[in-house]
């Protein structure tokens, strides 16, 4: 296990019932890393994140964030260490101003913001994501592209060193998408880790240093992008066995 | 030994009261997802029916629950048809908003009890009700004996309800796995229809049976909701069988606690208070899981 | 309008505290029963409205401040000593119910609550020591009705007060955002259950509190009257009432709420019809406006602002 790596993973799976949704995955996470994640539906992505930061216990297996243990802590706890993840599907506070939902996260996330100092955070936040004009807007008129956007503000508000983006860019145009890459390069500039999920394999290839490839909850394939596209398990993953 | 017999029988015979009792709700929750706290007004309601078709028609009070099933599946049905459209499931857990509305309903129901039948004390004084039999050398009160199998004719009679016809069949499938029972279309209108009828009727038919074991007020019925709850939280809340385990755990804790310890009888219903409370809090699943858990541990 | 609301409240808090100087008795009292149920309301509001955690369960708190003043005032100690004494009491309490209780989400929660208020009812009339059903009386010659009055009063202007602070500090946030989405709540470093526990305790208090100041005024108590569960629920209808999770809406809803109650206890046909009144209101707030009283003051400025074409903000009732 390297001795700098951010996020390590080792022999983490889980069960639910009678489905293995991830088997006994390793892997390890480099500081300053953008780490993509992909695989088909159902894969394992998404539980893996849910392990990652303590929103499922995982069934077996260790993580570790710097070295420490933090499989078992509950999600709150990870969060205030550092390791934050956005929702696949939104989960925003509906009935809280945009900027309110994203005081929560700098009030009680890693960096415990109160007052005029939790205001300043919320403003600088929503400035990078975008989302100034709507600051005062109910959570519950946003559209889905300001919502993504919201999920990522919140999670920048807790002040993470490591965070995880589920499928951020799901359901975003074009023009959108390319506004989120820039948006994830300057969040991994400005001293984060990354971890994302991706479908889109245009947006994970160029903006990952290392790519990890799950299916059906195994690890099939991990390694720089252009390796990992070229793997058969992958090329078969995808397009089956013809 | 003497004792035993009496205990055990005695469990017995109140299981099969409060297995019809938590039915009521059961139903209702496997279906709709929502907990009924208007039940409490049923079982009151129904003992007041039993009553007033006993003293003014002098019908027995159990062939009076031949009247009271059916009219209390109307009552039920007439609720749902008025209220029901808004505590249309809206996710897995029920809202909190058709617990206080159906809290409402409760207390409306007791307020016409209070209109039609004052606060009065009221009891049903048969020919048998101070008899008793002897079964393996125990005594037992004829009318308990009377709810015992009245119990079991119902639970019996749902029970080929729910295998034998369409919409039983229907109301199992949306029990026990409801999105998928749903997308395959089935008409989910008319089975919360049937289901919450079904629940109330249940309701009206314990009320009607507690009435020939004991007296009653308006305010009836919250001690016995709070046992009906205890029992599917107990019984895992979606099945028949799972009712009828809660229902003979509690009924032999109840009866264990009264003839073997110093408990005294007025701090017996705290005790099942607290247990409602303890399995809440300890089996969110209910018995089943807990059982089922235990069977894959062992497997592995 | 800040400035209008704010001397509104003030004004009214300046009028219910020179009351005693101008009003007869009988007045003073139905002032002094608006505000036990302000105090109920808002801090039923605590915990059930800002962190949507319906409890039925408050009377046990109640219960807990009567029994401890009357038990200690039997035993010499001053009344107003003891209140402290209850209110810690029912913080505790509240801890060991919310701990476990807590783990449960929304009418699991509720329905452990009914148990448990059933539970301890139950036990307080059949242990010997709180005098059974039969209840206890305060030592005689402890009792002086204008200081009963001041300090109803005063504390149902502190837990006013509390609500509007608390809601627009982070703490109110934690709690809007647990009873929004729990998950979500948990995803942003809120430790649920430590907000949860906080807000029952503090709510649990405040109950206390106003359960010690009513054993000293009716001088008398017993499990059918302050263990009544009735009076859980009444003390959850008025919040709901006048609008949950907003500070205004408490308020309100006891306004009606002690109205209705003089009102109807003074006319002998309508005496017996209180829980008709009660259960109608519950169900049409729950079938119509969910939000209660605030609610439907919104919908109308919300109608006139269109009316007059102006495009002012929906105020907010907070
Ligand atoms: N709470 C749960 N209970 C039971 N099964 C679950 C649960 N969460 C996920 N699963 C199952 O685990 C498997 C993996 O799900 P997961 O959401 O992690 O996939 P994913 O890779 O994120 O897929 P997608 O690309 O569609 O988001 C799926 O088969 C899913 O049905
Ligand atoms: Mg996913």
């Amino acid at each position: 296990m390297p001795a700098d790596a951010v996020i390590s993973v080792r022999g983490i799976s889980k069960r639910f019932g009678g489905l293995l949704a991830l088997a006994f995955i390793d892997f390890d996470v480099m500081p300053g890393d953008i780490f993509g994640i992909i695989g088909p539906n159902g894969a394992g992505k998404t539980t893996l994140f849910s392990c990652l930061v303590g929103a499922v216990e995982p069934t077996s297996g260790e993580i570790r964030f710097r070295g420490e243990r933090i499989e078992g802590l509950p999600n709150h706890a990870v969060v205030k260490r550092g390791v934050v993840r956005t929702h696949q599907i939104v989960r925003p506070f509906r009935e809280m101003t945009v900027m309110e939902n994203v005081a929560v996260a700098a009030h009680f996330g890693a960096g415990r913001r109160r007052g005029a100092d939790a205001a300043r955070r919320v403003r600088d936040v929503l400035g990078r994501t975008g989302l100034a004009a709507e600051a005062h807007a109910l959570a519950g008129t946003l559209t889905i592209g300001q919502l993504k956007r919201l999920e990522i503000a919140r999670a920048l508000a807790t002040e993470p060193q490591v965070i995880c983006l589920d499928e951020v860019m799901g359901g975003l145009n074009p023009a959108e998408i390319v506004g989120a890459m820039s948006l994830i390069r300057s969040i991994r500039d400005s001293g984060v880790t990354v971890l994302m999920i991706e479908h889109h394999v245009h947006a994970v290839v160029g903006l990952s240093n290392r790519i990890l490839v799950l299916n059906f909850g195994q690890k099939i394939a991990e390694g720089p992008p252009q390796a990992v596209l070229k793997d058969p398990a992958v090329i078969t993953a995808y397009l089956g066995d013809n | 030994m003497q004792q035993l017999v009496s205990v055990t029988l005695s469990a017995l015979l109140a299981a099969g009261l409060y297995a019809t009792m938590a039915y009521g709700l059961a139903v209702i929750y496997g279906v709709m997802r929502i907990i009924n706290l208007a039940h409490a007004g049923f079982m009151m309601l129904g003992a007041y029916v039993t009553f007033t078709l006993f003293s003014r028609f002098s019908l027995d009070p159990f062939i009076g629950l031949v009247v009271v099933g059916p009219l209390f599946f109307f009552f039920g049905v007439v609720l749902y048809r008025a209220v029901g459209k808004s505590m249309a499931r809206s996710g897995a857990t029920p809202s909190i908003e058709s617990l206080l509305l159906l809290f409402g309903v409760w207390l409306v129901l007791q307020n016409l009890a209070y209109v039609i039948w004052t606060g009065d004390t009221q009891s049903i004084l048969t020919s048998y009700t101070m008899k008793s039999i002897e079964i393996f050398g125990v005594h037992v009160g004829v009318p308990s004996v009377f709810v015992f199998l009245a119990s079991a004719a119902s639970l019996i009679f749902l029970n080929v309800l729910l295998k034998r016809t369409y919409l039983g069949k229907a109301i199992r499938a949306v029990t026990q796995n409801r999105d998928a029972a749903l997308l395959s279309g089935v008409d989910a209108d008319r089975i919360s229809a049937t289901a919450f009828g079904l629940g109330t009727a249940f309701a009206g038919i314990a009320g009607g049976m507690l009435s020939t074991l004991m007296a009653f007020t308006p305010d009836f019925g919250r001690s016995f909701l709070l046992k009906a709850f205890c029992i599917i939280v107990l019984g895992g809340m979606e099945s028949v069988t799972g009712v009828a385990l809660g229902a003979l755990v509690l009924a032999v804790l109840e009866n264990v606690l009264g003839a073997y310890t110093p408990v005294p009888t007025s701090l017996q219903d705290a005790v099942s208070f607290a247990l409602l409370f303890v399995a809440l809090v300890a089996f969110p699943q209910g018995l089943p899981a807990l059982f089922a858990r235990f069977e894959r541990k062992a497997i592995r | 309008m800040k400035a209008f609301k704010a001397s509104l409240w003030a004004a009214s808090a300046i009028f219910v505290l020179a009351a005693p100087r101008f009003l007869d008795r009988g007045t003073l009292n139905d002032l002094w029963n608006l505000a036990f149920a302000v105090i109920l309301a808002s801090a039923w509001n605590l915990l059930g409205g800002f962190a949507g955690q319906v409890s039925l369960g408050y009377s046990v708190f109640l219960g807990i401040g009567a029994y401890t003043t009357v038990l200690l005032s039997l035993r010499g100690v001053d009344p107003f000593l003891t209140l402290p004494l209850g209110a810690i009491l029912a913080a505790a309490f509240s801890f060991v119910i919310g701990l476990p209780a807590f783990r449960l989400r929304g009418p699991y929660f509720t329905i452990a609550t009914i148990g448990v208020a059933e539970a301890v009812r139950v036990c307080a009339s059949s242990v010997s020591f709180t005098g059974g059903s039969s209840g206890l009386r305060m030592p005689a010659g402890s009792f002086d009705f204008n200081l009963n009055y001041f300090s109803m009063v005063v504390l149902a202007i502190l837990v006013v007060a509390l609500a509007a602070y608390i809601k627009r500090s982070a703490f109110g946030r934690a709690l809007a955002a647990i009873k929004q989405d729990i998950d979500a709540a948990e995803a942003l470093g809120v430790n649920s259950t430590r907000f949860k526990l906080a807000a029952h305790a503090l709510s649990a208090a405040v109950v206390a509190l106003a359960g010690s100041l009513y054993a000293i005024n009716f001088q008398y108590i017993a499990p059918g009257s302050v263990f009544d569960f009735r009076l859980s629920l009444s003390i959850v209808l008025m919040p709901i009432l006048g609008g949950v999770g907003t500070v205004i809406g408490p308020v309100l809803g006891a306004i009606i709420f002690s109205t209705l109650q003089i009102k109807l206890l003074s006319i002998p046909a309508l005496r017996d019809s209180f829980l008709f009144i009660y259960g109608g209101l519950l169900i049409l707030v729950m079938l119509y406006e969910p939000h209660g009283l605030v609610g439907v003051g919104r919908r109308l400025a919300a109608l006139a602002a269109s009316a007059f074409g102006t495009n002012r903000r929906i105020p907010d009732a907070g």
